[in-house]
């Protein structure tokens, strides 16, 4: 069994506060014991509607512990200090989204997780959904994926603590801009002049149900199978004895 | 799709709904095609004569065609005895209007508002039309044909 004689607990602030005058009291001013506090333990609002909402809990699960940073997941806003948007926003759940946004209270942050709470994705162009969370409420870090991994949500969460501590301690927090949006290829809907006719053709020919050149190319559905003669009562139970 | 139907069944169409259902040969997989008058007459008789109690499903489709706006209502029935699924469809008009099957099957109600919801399908005497998904201020049905699909939705989009 070690005698502790100093040496052996490494911690550094163990050294600056025993060899500090007066020995084991730390002098801080009370901004930055709340700031440090703010950071090391911010409380999440999941405000989630679809799959990132799954890569979200296992964020919370036990292999990336989003519980060793001090945050606690409460499904109310007025306990909360951040909002994780985590999927798809549509028309009718935007104005849900902000009423939840304004009940909480300030100082608040919000992290887009996730392609759709970003820029809406694949389902941008749609007319019920929002595109990116950021046209209802400010958002302070984005989280891009489909859906991120358990380990960006940490790195996200990373992001965040060092946003907020530049922010208390009332330094310049250059605003983070919206991960660029995917471009798609831009293909025209069927009679569009803009586009070639073997576009047009394709076209016409995928939504009958044809293959290349207007051809079947269906697989005709197999006969029925014929059910076999019906098999001798004795010899059936001689062979399963 | 509708497999093939029980000749017996086949037949006691065909005396009861002459017009529609002939005595001879499969129906139409794709759903025979009934008058709209006839389309409670159906559903009451399927039902409360051959058992086909489960409501499955109600489906409306938009053809915009020369002559104007037309619609296709698919129901689709199910004996759950037989596992047998019946299907008809109904064509309406530019301005879509068709009896609501809610007083026999009580699965109908929200199938019928979806449909009203997205392609504006009246089911009269339906007791609460209402929208289903979308947002009540909602102006215009999103799966007709003529809505745009990057319609704006202000302030949202």
């Amino acid at each position: 069994m070690a005698i502790d004689d100093g040496r052996s607990f490494e911690h550094p602030l163990y050294h600056y506060w025993e060899n500090s005058p007066g020995g084991g009291i730390g002098l801080t001013s009370l901004d930055r014991l709340l700031m440090h506090s703010a950071r090391h333990s911010l409380w999440f609002f999941p405000m989630a509607t679809s799959c990132c909402a799954i890569e979200f809990m296992t964020a919370a699960a036990s292999r990336v512990d989003l519980d060793q940073a001090g945050t606690i997941i409460r499904p109310t806003p007025r306990h909360c200090d951040v909002m994780v948007v985590a999927g798809t926003i549509t028309v009718k759940m935007a104005p849900r989204v902000k009423k939840l946004w304004d009940q909480m209270p300030e100082p608040k942050w919000a992290i887009a997780m996730g392609s759709c709470a970003i820029c809406g994705d694949f389902y941008r162009d749609i007319y019920s959904v929002v595109p990116g969370v950021d046209v209802i409420i400010p958002v302070d870090v984005y989280i891009p994926g489909c859906p991120p991994n358990a380990d960006q949500v940490m790195v996200g969460l990373q992001r965040l603590q060092d946003k907020i501590k530049l922010q208390l301690e009332g330094k310049f927090v250059e605003r983070e801009l919206r991960p660029g949006t995917m471009i798609y290829p831009k293909i025209g809907t069927h009679g569009d002049a803009r586009q070639s006719a073997e576009v047009a053709q394709a076209q016409l020919d995928g939504a009958r149900g044809l293959g290349v050149g207007g051809k079947e190319h269906r697989v005709p559905r197999p006969a029925a199978v014929q059910a076999p003669p019906e098999a001798d009562a004795t010899s059936d139970s001689g062979e399963q004895s | 799709m509708m497999g093939p139907v029980d000749p017996a069944l086949r037949d006691a169409l065909a005396k009861q709904f002459p017009d529609v259902f002939a005595a001879e040969g499969d129906l139409d997989p794709n759903g025979v095609v009934v008058p709209a008058e006839l389309h409670v007459a159906l559903a009451k008789t399927l039902k409360e004569s051959f058992g086909f109690t489960l409501y499955v499903s109600v489906i409306a489709t938009n053809f915009p065609t020369s002559d104007g706006e037309t619609y296709e209502v698919a129901t689709v029935l199910r004996n759950p005895t037989t596992a047998q699924p019946f299907w008809w469809r109904v064509r309406l008009g530019a301005d879509p209007q068709l009896a609501t099957l809610y007083p026999l099957f009580a699965g109908a109600d929200w199938q019928e508002r979806e449909q009203f919801d997205l392609l504006g399908v009246n089911f009269v005497d339906h007791p609460d039309m209402r929208r289903l998904m979308l947002s009540e201020d909602w102006e215009g049905f999103p799966l007709r044909k003529s809505y745009a699909i990057d319609t704006p939705h202000t302030p949202w989009r």
